[in-house]
């Protein structure tokens, strides 16, 4: 259904340009003026993207950097990484990391912002208040608060832990690949859930009151109304936030890196951003990072399809 | 017309700016210039008194060169100097472990420098000497070492009955089940180790006739697994078990033992010796060292000698200047003051016999190869330790298959 209405958005999209194309001094005028914005965006953009791509066909390791001097050859890089175990493994593990936080973000989110729609003035100042605060604080600054919170020794979630009699004993927060991603995964979603809240909230101000009243006369239970009402009004915004969502947490660094904290980073716990930082980075084999971080981009850029594809379905409504 | 002077204007005001920041930076390059100069936050937290004196000496020499002095960690710092010699603006001086010297000679990351500029250079300590040299040329002046010793409460081991400190390992275990008698607070740890604490681990490793790994031949094999590191490892696991309340996957500046320490959490703990500087005001008076016992009586338990070298950067254009800061830093009065805040200074003659001195007649060393520092960053032996102490692993299981990653790391080009 969707298909073919895109289609048809392109198809008019195709014939209004045929008819346009003029190259009249006028028509040019355009082009000029984006002129600068390319200008910008082949400068910023493109150059870094080129000596990437370059970087990815050489050897390039610390003798190489030193003498700014790398030596190509060929795809070896690539086949290295797509012939490593531990590639595969990491990634396999950031698509479940991934899934796992997107889904928690969209979720909470979306109870959240129905929960903002139904409380008092008060609270929902409140409540918005909170989240604005959440997403105002730096990374680096709520990942060492997190880091506090969970502190084997003097971390105040063992305390309440063992003040409620759960668990008497200092628990690691650390001591497995499964609690440190866990960990990490409710401090992103923490740290998301501000952004997607208060958009999906503003999406909810579309729904017609009357269209929901409608329903209820006609006896719709609520779960039926937020089914067949609430969800296909919000679904662009839904889309756009999930793949948006997809991008941020498929490439996360920061968090896992800083709370898991270097010295636990093992091949064992990888998420592919950190697989990338230590292959390239902490072994000093910068081709080979170069050669990852085109694979990532490869992937990011397959699931951004969706997002790109629905923006300019977007830009076309009238 | 209004706009056109406006513009005419806004003109000249960038046009005068350009003029003078580039007439600053030529006068800036012509007159006097700075050296920045790298050091690990251990200077800052422990002598920071001797890089005040250094920069001191080192300006009457050089008036009107100032010194930037800036602290950098361990974890951190190799990232930072590889950005930098990729774009510039790296430092004139840089503090590196011995342990991570070879690689960074290897590809040519530093200039050479004239060794008998330097005050007892014919008297450098061996191992730390050889870590600076490559090629028969001389990269790296040592600038400290440090072995590992002990640091307790000795008020707590008087409140316990203990009379006697240890001679031996087990007799070291069977004090700490005196103290955990006697304190009962929750987390106590009557000697403090941070589970993956390679550096202790590794200790009883060597004391029981262990290695970490071994060339043969030119290949590099795995020593782990062998019967006597795996007596060592099951030591350790023992030894950490009865005696450690540390979290069993933290490393040892998460946190640091000696805030642990200085929280009175822990009746010892196990370090390089200027620990005694940071155990908190209240316990100074009561605070003393001793040498770790081995397994053997009579017998040190083998310490990582860790030591420093200072280097020069390819990228500096300031090599005569660094060279010379360098030699102010570890001058004789400098390697004294060192030694006076309980390192072990860099020469043979300056030696004496404090016990950091004493804990260094038995020591060991990582395996000198050109991708020890991937070992080390690609943290090996802590996640080795983490699944022993765990129990996720059996300790030849998690032996073995760190001595095979060893091996492979060890034998890349």
């Amino acid at each position: 259904m969707h298909e073919s209405s895109s289609n048809a958005a392109a198809g008019t999209l195709l014939g209004t340009s045929r008819r346009r194309r003029r190259f009249t001094a006028q028509g040019a005028v355009p082009y000029g003026l984006i002129l600068p914005v390319l200008v910008v965006i082949g400068v910023i953009l493109g150059y870094p993207l080129y000596w990437l791509v370059k970087l990815s066909t050489q050897r390039y390791g610390l003798f190489e950097l030193i003498r700014h001097q790398g030596v190509s050859i060929g795809l070896h890089n690539y086949s290295s990484v797509l012939h490593d175990g531990v590639f595969w493994r990491t990634l396999l593990r950031t698509v479940v990391f991934t899934a796992a936080n997107v889904t928690l973000t969209m979720v909470l989110g979306m109870l959240l912002a129905l929960l903002l729609v139904r409380v008092s003035t008060v609270v929902r100042v409140l409540l918005t208040s909170g989240l604005v605060l959440v997403w105002s604080m730096p990374v680096v600054v709520a990942v060492q608060v997190w880091y506090w919170m969970t502190n084997f020794e003097n971390g105040v979630v063992n305390y309440v832990l063992s003040q409620l009699g759960i668990s008497d004993l200092q628990h690691d927060w650390y001591a497995t690949t499964f609690s440190q991603l866990a960990i990490v995964t409710l401090l992103i979603v923490w740290g998301a859930l501000p952004f997607v809240v208060i958009t999906l909230y503003a999406g909810l101000a579309q729904v017609p009151p009357d269209l929901v009243e409608a329903a209820e006369v006609d006896g719709a239970r609520s779960w039926r109304i937020f089914l067949d009402i609430t969800l296909p009004i919000l679904r662009p915004i839904l889309l756009i936030l999930t793949s948006l969502s997809i991008i941020w947490d498929f490439g996360v660094f920061t968090q896992p890196y800083l709370l898991i904290g270097q010295s636990k980073i093992t091949s064992g716990n990888y998420l592919m951003s950190i697989y990338l930082f230590e292959e390239g980075y902490f072994k000093s084999d910068f081709g080979r990072g170069a050669a990852i971080s085109i694979l990532m981009l490869l992937m990011v850029a397959v699931l951004s399809i969706v997002y790109v594809r629905k923006m300019v379905r977007i830009g076309d409504e009238p | 017309m209004k706009r056109r002077s406006i513009v005419a204007l806004s003109l000249v005001l960038v046009l005068a700016a350009a003029v003078t920041a580039a007439t600053m930076a030529s006068t800036k390059k012509a007159t006097a210039s700075s050296i920045t100069v790298w050091l690990q936050v251990d200077a800052q937290s422990g002598w920071p008194d001797l890089v005040a004196a250094a920069n001191k000496q080192f300006q009457s020499d050089h008036p009107g060169v100032t010194v930037n002095v800036q602290y950098q960690t361990w974890g951190t710092h190799l990232q930072k100097f590889d950005t930098t010699l990729a774009g510039g603006g790296g430092p004139d001086v840089i503090e590196m472990g011995n342990t991570e010297m070879t690689k960074y000679m290897a590809a040519g990351a530093f200039s050479a420098l004239n060794k008998s500029s330097f005050d007892n250079s014919s008297n450098w300590l061996k191992g730390l000497a050889a870590s600076g040299a490559y090629g028969g040329k001389t990269y790296g002046v040592p600038y400290y070492a440090g072995s590992r010793v002990v640091t307790y409460r000795s008020d707590l081991y008087k409140a316990a009955g203990i009379k006697k400190l240890p001679a031996t390992t087990a007799e070291y275990a069977a004090d700490a089940q005196k103290l955990l008698a006697k304190n009962k607070a929750k987390g106590f740890s009557p000697v403090y180790i941070a589970g993956t604490d390679w550096y202790v681990a590794m200790g009883f490793v060597f004391d029981y006739g262990g290695g970490i790994a071994q060339q043969i031949s030119g290949k590099w094999k795995g020593l782990l697994s062998s019967p006597k590191s795996i007596a060592g490892l099951t030591a350790y696991k023992n030894f950490y078990l009865a005696t450690s309340r540390a979290s069993k996957t933290t490393d040892e500046t998460h946190p640091n033992p000696y805030d642990v320490y200085a929280q009175g959490q822990a009746a010892s703990i196990v370090g390089p010796s200027w620990f005694s500087c940071c155990v908190g005001k209240q316990y100074t008076a009561d605070t003393a060292q001793f040498v770790m016992p081995g397994h053997v009586k009579g017998q040190a338990m083998p310490g990582f000698l860790g030591g420093s070298d200072l280097a020069v950067p390819v990228t500096s254009s300031n090599v005569a200047l660094a060279s010379d800061w360098i030699k102010d830093f570890t001058s004789t009065s400098g390697e004294r003051g060192l030694q006076a805040k309980g390192n072990i200074p860099n020469a043979t003659n300056l030696l004496g016999s404090s016990v950091n001195e004493r804990a260094a007649s038995r020591s060991w060393f990582v395996p000198t190869a050109k991708h020890w520092v991937d070992v080390e960053n690609g943290n090996i032996l802590r996640n080795m330790l983490a699944q022993i102490l765990t129990g996720k692993l059996s300790i030849k299981q998690a032996a073995a298959s760190a001595g095979d990653n060893i091996a492979s790391v060890l034998n890349q080009s």
